[in-house]
């Protein structure tokens, strides 16, 4: 028998050679060093494509997005939205996706249409400087990836305390 | 509405990518075709350079961030070059997971090609999105199939994307043989789906095309196997007569890239002159007597000549390499037995080697120069679709000569039908072209 669908699925997305695009995987390192054991995470590096963005996610309730951006806020600043109303954001929010947002509002439509919407799908953007080709993170975003790495921790505990209550309350 | 006395410009302006950028400008002036330019933005060009002074260990990790759809493929084209260069042979297990591994990138890449971004065209919605509320069942069904696809990569590769169990001489661990026998169900119904699929795109609507006259094709040959992996490159008849055989160290002998104005990416050309396309058409006009033998069976119902010259039927052939990979994939998996060792110990020397393979949207040539103590002093990589540019710009100036009748949106969207036959490696921007005409 296969083991149960993990209930917190986290997916980074981007290029480690496009510089500040390669912040949500860092992030997802970070967290593996946390919640790397526990079958009830699952950790995922990904690069934006729609298909394996809903396939990544198939089976957890809970889902979190997390990706560079560029929206003209402060380097490292840390965006949270809900997935689910990216076609509702204006033009300056529009630019939150960075450069992936067509695989990410590409993969919610789809997902809509398939009925394989997570019951909370969320994106957790990290503002980038530099998207050019090369290697390693602006200084001021790799202060965004410790801020997102913490927020998301606390998210996961939190979701895995509920969960936890559920059990001892059934 | 016609308009002949008109100069009508298309432009159509990809938004920006990470994985890829381009466009397309189509002029015509008077009521005649003046330009087509297809606009690439190319990765390869940063990673030729990003790559000299690594150690010959690297390319399989590093070539493989080049796509996020075809990464395999990258990584086969380093593997072998850096391998020829060493001057090592990896043993036949090691290959036979290597040819494992390239079936579930085809089946991926094709999969998600047909299902999300050519048939929809063809059945006239704006996305595969759009496509699924009238046809769910395809598009899950597809969907399923795509994930077999990953699954393969997953077990052979170490991960669905950009597989880290890839290295220079084979793989870090070959995977168990309870991993292996794990697919054997889900590939079983893959073959059945794949050949629904291919049914199904065979009934498409879709345009009486040809590619257009002298136009040579180019793919990889294999003595017994259609070319994942290939020793020789073969080409249908040249303007001469005459047909190109040869192995990867003779690729410069008869091809180069030129820049042009237009574009980032560079264009591949034949010596000997005329436009020459790789890909799935190339493959099966070359290869087609050694498809698996349903694959081989469904191409004759489906009524696919062998030499079909129709871009758009390509699609078809998509469905039976798919059908293809599904059959090559279950019998690695029935035959597998793990093997002594999952890679052979390769040593750095100095000397220069080339590998090709055929990523799924045509022929990928690595060239690697190395120094004694394997330090990459030089880099080439030719990738499909920068190969394929000049034959899509002229196909392009081909078809729009023969629809000029019809009006802006009809054209713009053969256009990008067009484009997409070729499944370059811009065809998932093309969904969100913001497409424009200016008359002037």
């Amino acid at each position: 028998m296969s083991a149960p669908a993990p209930l917190v699925t986290v997916i980074g997305i981007g290029n480690p050679y496009r510089r500040d695009d390669g912040a949500a995987g860092v992030v997802v390192r970070m967290l593996r060093e946390r919640f790397g054991d526990d079958q009830r995470v699952r950790l995922v590096e990904l690069d934006g494509e729609s298909v394996r963005l809903v396939q990544a996610w198939e089976g957890s309730s809970q889902v979190w997005l997390v990706d560079a951006v560029r929206s003209g806020r402060p380097p490292g600043s840390v965006h949270e939205v809900d997935a689910t109303r990216l076609a509702d954001l204006d033009d300056s929010g529009k630019r939150l996706g960075g450069g992936h947002l067509m695989g990410l509002a590409e993969a919610v439509e789809l997902a809509q249409a398939l009925d394989l919407l997570p019951a909370q799908l969320r994106i957790l953007g990290i503002e980038g400087v530099d998207f050019d080709h090369g290697e390693g993170l602006h200084e001021e975003t790799a202060l965004g990836v410790t801020l997102a790495a913490e927020q998301l921790s606390e998210s996961i505990r939190s979701a895995l305390g509920h969960e936890e209550r559920l059990h001892l309350t059934r | 509405m016609t308009h002949e006395h008109r100069a009508r410009r298309f432009e159509v302006e990809a938004l920006t990518r990470v994985e890829g950028e381009g466009g397309l400008i189509v002029e015509i002036r008077d009521g005649q075709l003046a330009d087509v330019r297809l606009r690439i933005f190319e990765p390869p060009r940063f990673f030729e350079g990003f790559l000299r002074g690594r150690t010959f260990t690297e390319p399989p990790d590093i070539t493989a961030r080049i796509c996020g759809i075809c990464p395999v493929a990258y990584q086969m084209s380093a593997c072998q070059a850096i391998e020829a260069a060493c001057g090592v042979e990896v043993d036949p297990a090691i290959r036979d997971l290597r040819h494992l591994l390239y079936c579930g990138e085809w089946i991926e890449s094709h999969v998600l090609h047909i299902h999300l971004l050519h048939a929809p065209d063809f059945l006239g919605y704006p996305s595969g999105i759009a496509m699924a509320a009238d046809h769910r069942a395809e598009v899950e069904r597809g969907l399923r199939l795509k994930k077999l696809g990953n699954r393969l990569v997953e077990v052979v590769g170490g991960r669905a994307v950009h597989p880290v169990n890839v290295r220079v001489g084979g793989f870090y661990r070959a995977p168990t043989l309870a991993e292996m026998h794990s697919l054997r169900d889900e590939l079983r119904w893959a073959i059945d789906a794949a050949t629904d699929i291919t049914r199904w795109v065979a009934t498409l609507p879709m345009p009486e095309h040809e590619l257009p006259h002298g136009t040579t094709m180019v793919a990889l040959q294999h003595p017994t196997e259609y070319p994942m992996l290939g020793d020789r490159l073969v080409s249908t008849p040249l303007a001469d007569g005459t047909t190109i055989d040869i192995g990867p160290h003779e690729w410069r002998d008869h091809f180069t890239e030129e820049h042009v104005e237009h574009s980032t990416a560079l264009h591949g050309r034949m010596l000997a002159g005329g436009d020459y396309v790789v890909g799935p058409l190339a493959r099966f006009a070359l290869n087609a007597h050694h498809l698996a033998p349903r694959a081989a069976a469904l191409a004759a119902e489906v009524g696919l000549p062998t030499g079909e010259r129709n871009p758009f039927r390509s699609i078809v052939v998509r469905a039976v390499e798919t059908l293809h990979a599904c059959e090559v994939a279950l019998a690695i998996v029935e035959g597998y037995r793990e093997p002594a060792r999952s890679f052979v110990p390769v040593e750095p020397r100095a000397g220069v080697g080339c590998g090709w393979s055929e990523a799924p949207r045509g022929l990928l040539w690595h060239r690697y120069e190395l120094s004694a103590d394997g330090t990459i002093e030089q880099v080439q990589i030719v990738p499909p679709t920068s190969q394929n540019q000049p034959a899509i710009e002229h196909d392009l100036m081909h078809l729009i000569e023969h629809s000029l009748h019809l009006d802006d949106a009809e054209l713009e969207a053969l256009c990008e039908t067009a484009v997409r036959n070729y499944d370059p490696c811009i065809s998932c921007a093309t969904h969100f072209l913001d497409m424009r005409v200016i008359r002037s």
